[in-house]
Order: structure tokens, then sequence, then C-alpha cells
């Protein structure tokens, strides 16, 4: 059976945990804890360690889904996670202080996931405050990391159907590069 | 909206001076930490060292060990232990309370010496914040 590990990254608040638990066909491995910092982000808990979880895709293809904490004081983790990623799913909320500076933060910060394999971005909570466009985020990456070929997507992370078609876009993607030599070679 | 328990001065005085007093217990402790659920540093002995990373890395393990536990079906992780060519660590909640202690014995004590003394200063800590 083929298999894919894919991190979902971006920050405290992105909706990380929740488009795990949306997408899991197994119970999801959650590391919550009460949330210090509701005066920033204001949700009852936030991941301290990792989420994981697991879905088929096709009958074959078993994609491992793992979920970071957002927050800067738990890089320790990032380093130990994106070690056995081979793509990922970077998801910014527009109602981020700075939903473009995060985003690129975040691809800076797990840069050699788009070499190993693959990166797509969902941008979420893109209903519920006036943020950046689309193209304002892709103008961002074009204009930033040149070349880069990585998809952009408005999704809302408790949606099942928008979750997996973020995915398969991205495991199509890492699939094709593999194919053409593109990606894997680090 | 709640105020994180590293941002309260009566919680902070109160673990570093329990820390203070845990050090004089056991001469062996070199280092303890009072951290949140979410990996925030409260009180370290130490007073100088640097706790904001220890404090992550320990908030991790300290959900990590309680997802093992969910996983496995075992009930609660009551505490974990890392022993080490120069020492060990001990870490469990404060009973009660979204508090971890986390301390690093060094060779003189026995393991079990070293989980005694934590479990009293937990619940110290417990009693201090009831």
């Amino acid at each position: 059976m083929a298999e894919h590990v894919i991190l979902f990254t971006g920050p405290m608040g992105a909706g990380k945990t929740t488009a795990i638990q949306s997408l899991s066909e197994i119970e999801v491995v959650r590391t919550e804890a009460t949330n210090s910092e509701r005066h920033i982000v204001d949700k009852a808990t936030t991941t301290v360690a990792l989420d994981y979880g697991e879905i088929l895709v096709g009958a074959q293809e078993k994609v491992r889904l793992y979920g970071i904490p957002g927050q800067r004081r738990f890089n320790f983790m990032w380093t130990i996670l994106k070690k056995r990623a081979k793509g990922m799913v970077l998801l910014v909320n527009t109602d981020a202080p700075d939903p473009i500076g995060e985003l690129l933060f975040f691809l800076k910060e797990f840069r050699e996931l788009y070499d190993k394999g693959g990166v797509v971005v969902g941008v979420t909570r893109a209903d519920l405050v006036e943020g950046p466009s689309l193209a304002e985020f892709s103008d961002a990456l074009e204009r930033t990391n040149p070349g880069l070929v990585i998809p952009v997507f408005t999704v809302d992370p408790r949606k099942h159907h928008q979750m997996q078609n973020l995915l398969l876009t991205l495991v199509v993607n890492i699939e094709m590069r593999a194919a053409f030599g593109m990606a894997g070679a680090r | 909206m709640s105020t994180g328990l590293h941002m309260k001065p009566d919680v902070v005085e109160a673990a570093s001076a329990l820390l203070g007093e845990m050090k004089d217990a056991a001469s062996s402790l070199t280092y303890g930490a009072l951290l949140t659920d979410d990996g925030f540093d409260v009180a370290r002995y130490p007073v100088k060292a640097d706790g904001e990373r220890f404090a992550g890395m320990a908030s991790s393990m300290q959900a990590l060990s309680e997802a093992v536990a969910h996983e496995l079906k075992i009930g609660d992780s009551e505490y974990i232990i890392i022993a080490s060519g120069k020492g060990h660590v001990v870490q469990l909640r404060v009973p009660g309370k979204e508090l971890v202690l986390s301390a690093l014995f060094d060779n003189d004590a026995t393991v079990g010496h070293a989980l005694a003394t934590t479990r009293q200063f937990a619940q110290k800590m417990a009693d201090l914040l009831r």
C-alpha cells in the first residue's frame, strides 16, 4: 500500500485540528490543553504536541495526517514532525493580525516540504472577515518564492469535502512532481 | 476571559517559593519547573535558567503521555519518568490543576525518592492554590 505523510501547518487558530478531524477515518490522536492566550486567539483549547489522523485515498493509498502546534514556542515539535513529512497543507486564517506574513513565515519554516513533495495553501475564515483576497495571497507567494507551484484555495476546515479536495490536490501535485523528477530529491 | 496561571503574580510567587522549598528538601534536585498545560513557564529553579523552551517541551510530553494512556485505555497518565546516565526527570500534574511539575534529579536520588518528592510538592502546590 502506498503511503503519504502530510503535515498540517499554520498559525494557532487556523483550523489545523479541525481539518484533521474532518478528514480522518480513525479516531484522531489529539494533544489539547487549555488555552492561556485567549486574549490573542479566543478558543478554549490548543494543540501542544501534535494531532494525528489517517485517511485512505482511493483503495490503496493511505495518507497519514499530522498537525503541528501553531505557536512558535513549540517549534521543537516542528523540527520533529517535518522530518517525517513529504508534503504540507498550510492553513492561514484571514482574521489573523497579518495573514500574509503568517503564510510567508510558515512557508519559509517548512520550505523543505515543498522540495520533498509539495505544498497547498488553504485560506480559512474568509467568510468571517474582509481579509486579503486569494489573488493577494498568490501574489505574495509569487513575489517571495518565484517559480514555486503552490495552489491556493479558500476552505472551511469543518467541511470534509472541501478538505478532501485540498488534500487530493496536494497528493496529485506530489505524485506529478515525483513522476517528472521535480521533487523528492532531498 | 480567563488569564493564564503564568500571568497571575500570586501563583508565580507561590510556585517560586515552592520550588525553593523543594530544593531545600531534596539536595539532588538540579532543575525544577512549574508550567501551564499549554507550555508557559510559571516558575523555575534555578531562577536564572531560561525556562521557556523547556516549558513547551514538558507540556508536549505531558499531553503525549495522556494521549498514550487514552489510546491504550489504561486510565490517566499519573507520572512520566525519563531515566538517563546523569539523572532522572520526573514529571506529573499538579492534582486538579492545569499545571505540571517537572523536576530533574541527579543520580544521588533513587527514582523512588525522586518520584515521592515530586508527588509531595505537586500536592503542596495544589493545596496552595485551593
